[in-house]
């Protein structure tokens, strides 16, 4: 019983610990992605050929493994 | 045989047609071509329509050409295609994966919690029932 009580007021401690970490990150990764998104629609045509030169790089790096 | 015939077999009929009349004859050819494949340019990025791919599905069309840019790279027979595939196939499982984890978590909690309670009670109440609802 009492341990019960020690591994919820464990979790509770850790929650409140990494919760506003985690809500940071999230937030972070949210605003990148829209900044990303942003970015390829307004500039589809080089996004687009700068994905198929990385691609072309890449394929010939493996290749030559 | 009218004008056109002698003039299309020059070396023989004695009147041919000038230089100036041919190469408009080229020009206008070359002209019809140009609006022809101009329209087929035109109808293809129509059928494709890119802009509202790119739109809709930004990271699709980037994975997309980058996996046109590896093939034609020559990269799709070598064994980083291999490990490519897994890491995909893992990458697309996670979610699924991630669901079943929160369903386990979310039943151990749950019998976590009613253990002590249900047990401690049916014990009280009669000991032989406990077993019986587990």
């Amino acid at each position: 019983m009492e341990s019960t009580q020690q591994l919820q007021e464990k979790a509770r401690e850790i929650q409140e610990r990494l919760g506003p970490q985690i809500e940071e990150a999230k937030r972070g990764l949210s605003d990148l992605n829209t900044r990303i998104k942003t970015f390829v629609r307004e500039r589809p045509g080089v996004c687009l050929l700068g994905a198929l030169a990385l691609g072309f790089v890449v394929g010939r790096i493996a290749s030559r493994r | 045989m009218d004008e056109q015939e002698r003039a299309g077999n020059g070396a023989h009929g004695n009147q041919r047609p000038g230089i100036g009349a041919r190469v408009e004859h080229i020009s206008s050819s070359a002209q019809q071509v140009w609006t022809e494949a101009r329209g087929v340019a035109s109808d293809l990025k129509e059928a494709v329509d890119l802009d509202r791919r790119m739109e809709e599905h930004p990271y699709a069309m980037l994975g997309a050409a980058a996996a046109v840019g590896y093939i034609l790279g020559g990269g799709l027979l070598t064994s980083m295609t291999g490990t490519l595939i897994r890491l995909g196939l893992k990458v697309a499982a996670l979610p699924w994966i991630k669901d079943e984890l929160w369903i386990l978590a979310g039943n151990a909690v749950a019998s976590f919690g009613s253990r002590p309670s249900s047990s401690s009670s049916s014990e009280a109440a009669s000991p032989g029932t406990g077993a019986s609802t587990r």
